[in-house]
């Protein structure tokens, strides 16, 4: 693409979005369905009201910390499987199990066991971020060079060393990707579960307003959360680049907001 | 100048000319099988036993597939033979370690660390001081002509500044064999000339023990005391080789000396008559 024109095309789909929107939005005449305008207007009111932004907060916090959980398990998992047979062989069938259940359908029986609370609601989030972030994780360990691993091996690392300090920085290209992936499966889950447990968050202000037919703040709360993602995701591009400058550029993400 | 005929059927054990060396590698018999999908296992070496004497530059050379990385990589510790016994320094060899160091044709460099990261590993792994591991790593840089580079990574560098900054990431650690699977075979032919005189230059500086693995006749003959002559299917040693050219080694000079063709010529002649064809001149 031009280079003059390539920092200015997401702006131009987004007003293009934003147009059509308005254009479809006139032309129905649908209730439900207020124009850009309107919508756009009532994202203000909900960014300076305390009661939303302590929920938007929480919301928040509670990704982090399910996806914080989730890396801080799923990386080290991931990995050794990547390098163990037998670990593979141990966690294969039991991830293959989970991994096509929607994690939202499991919310029903966690909210049974361990209520509507903040637990519930991390622990889905945590289980949405794992698999693909499992799954990156053992490709990438997987695919480290053996003659890496033996050069490591002859400067008398360790097996553990090896792990830690050959393994890891060869995946993280791969593992990084799995993140992504699992930072944008952790903002999904988020707004499921409280879409289900309905007590507070992003999502509840949403089904909230939906339920009083406040259909201006569906759609600013739609853009609020959308733009929470492409931000979130903007900003792990950054760090991932950073983390991984060394790397040949076919680690390179196929796709790129940035 | 007379032309000393080549010796063939010194078989290994035998003193290296007139430095008796004390042997620092001793393969005893081994045998490495490895089991394939189909009825046959395959016996990638069939009973080799060689002795590599300390200070020695020893090639193994032979077609592809006839087991000389499987080789190297017994005497490295990464492998374990089937049968027989390696040893280094009269020990058993069980696993790798820092008295042996590999030089592979992949590089197999870190490629998240610098070019001076990937040298300072070995130092810091065995708990040099990091600005003592620093210096002696620009040390070696220096002397494998990559000044410089320092700060580049791996992915900047070109296949035979990589393979320069292999051997001065080994050399670092100081490992008493220097275990080298076909170094140069990835490189275009000028390079490949250039560091085979560097790597020389270099060894005729400390005289480490070196087990080089070629499939190139020329460069077996150019860098060695000693050729190692393997013929595949069973892999097996066929013929050990001293070859008695006179050092310092320079180039312009061999290339001139009937002596050096003459083991070149014989060395492919062997090989042809074993019907080993594949091996390329
Ligand atoms: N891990 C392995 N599993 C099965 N066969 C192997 C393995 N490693 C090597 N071989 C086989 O052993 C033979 C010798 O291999 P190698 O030592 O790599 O030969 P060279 O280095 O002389 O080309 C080849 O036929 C190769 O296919
Ligand atoms: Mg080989």
């Amino acid at each position: 693409m031009n280079g003059m024109l390539k920092p200015l095309a997401p702006v131009l789909a987004c007003c293009g979005l934003l147009l059509a929107w308005q254009l479809a939005s006139l032309g129905l005449k649908n209730d439900s369905f207020p124009t850009a305008l309107e919508s756009l207007r009532a994202i203000p009111p909900i960014l300076t009201d305390k009661e939303s932004l302590i929920n938007i907060l929480a919301s928040l916090r509670r990704m982090a910390v399910g996806f914080s959980l989730a890396l801080a398990f799923s990386i080290p998992l991931g990995l050794l499987m990547g390098r163990s047979r037998a670990t593979a062989a141990f966690f294969n069938p039991l991830l293959m199990l989970i991994y096509p259940v929607p994690k939202a359908a499991l919310m029903p029986i966690i909210m049974l066991w361990l209520g509507v609370g903040d637990v519930s609601k991390t622990l889905v989030i945590f289980l949405g971020v794992s698999l693909p972030v499992i799954y990156h994780s053992f490709e990438g360990a997987k695919a480290v060079e053996e003659k890496m691993l033996w050069s490591g091996a002859a400067m008398g690392l360790s097996p553990s060393e090896r792990l830690l300090r050959i393994v890891l920085p060869a995946a993280l290209p791969e593992i990084l990707t799995g993140c992504r992936t699992g930072l944008v499966l952790a903002l999904i889950t988020m707004v499921t579960s409280e879409m289900i447990a309905r007590q507070s968050g992003a999502g509840n202000i949403l089904f909230n307003a939906l339920d009083m037919g406040q259909y201006d703040t569906v759609f600013a709360m739609i853009i609020i959360v959308g733009a929470m993602g492409i931000c979130l995701d903007a900003a792990f591009e950054i760090v991932r680049r950073w983390l991984v400058r060394w790397s040949e550029p076919q680690f390179d993400m196929p796709l790129s907001f940035s | 100048m007379g032309v000393t005929p080549i010796r063939p059927g010194q078989l290994a054990g035998v003193p290296l000319g007139r430095r008796a060396a004390t042997p620092i590698i001793e393969i005893d018999h081994v045998s490495q099988v490895f089991k394939t999908s189909s009825r046959r296992d395959h016996i990638a070496l069939s009973d080799i036993s060689l002795t590599v004497g300390e200070g020695a530059f020893v090639s193994i050379l032979g077609p592809s597939g006839c087991g000389k990385s499987t080789l190297l990589y017994i005497v490295g510790g990464f492998v374990s033979p089937t049968s027989g016994i390696a040893k280094m320094k009269g020990k058993p060899i069980t696993g790798p370690g820092t008295d042996r160091g590999p030089v592979f044709q992949e590089f197999a460099l870190f490629p998240w660390k610098s070019v001076l990261g990937n040298v300072m590993y070995g130092p810091l792994q065995q708990g040099m001081k990091a600005s003592k591991a620093e210096a002696l790593a620009r040390t070696l840089l220096a002397m494998v002509g990559l000044t410089g580079f320092e700060k580049f990574y791996p992915k900047e560098l070109s296949g035979g500044m990589k393979q320069r900054v292999a051997l001065a990431r080994t050399l670092a650690y100081g490992p008493e064999v220097l275990l080298m699977d076909e170094p140069f075979g990835a490189l275009d032919a000028h390079t490949r000339t250039r560091l085979q005189n560097d790597l020389l230059d270099i060894w005729e500086r400390d005289r480490k023990t070196v087990l080089f693995v070629t499939h190139s006749v020329e460069e077996a003959v150019f860098l060695s005391d000693k050729v190692v002559m393997m013929s595949r299917s069973p892999g097996r040693i066929r013929e050990v080789i001293d070859i008695d050219l006179p050092r310092p080694r320079r180039r312009e000079e061999l290339l001139l000396d009937p002596n050096y063709q003459r083991y070149i010529v014989e060395i492919e002649r062997m090989f042809d008559a074993s019907g080993d064809n594949e091996l390329p001149s």
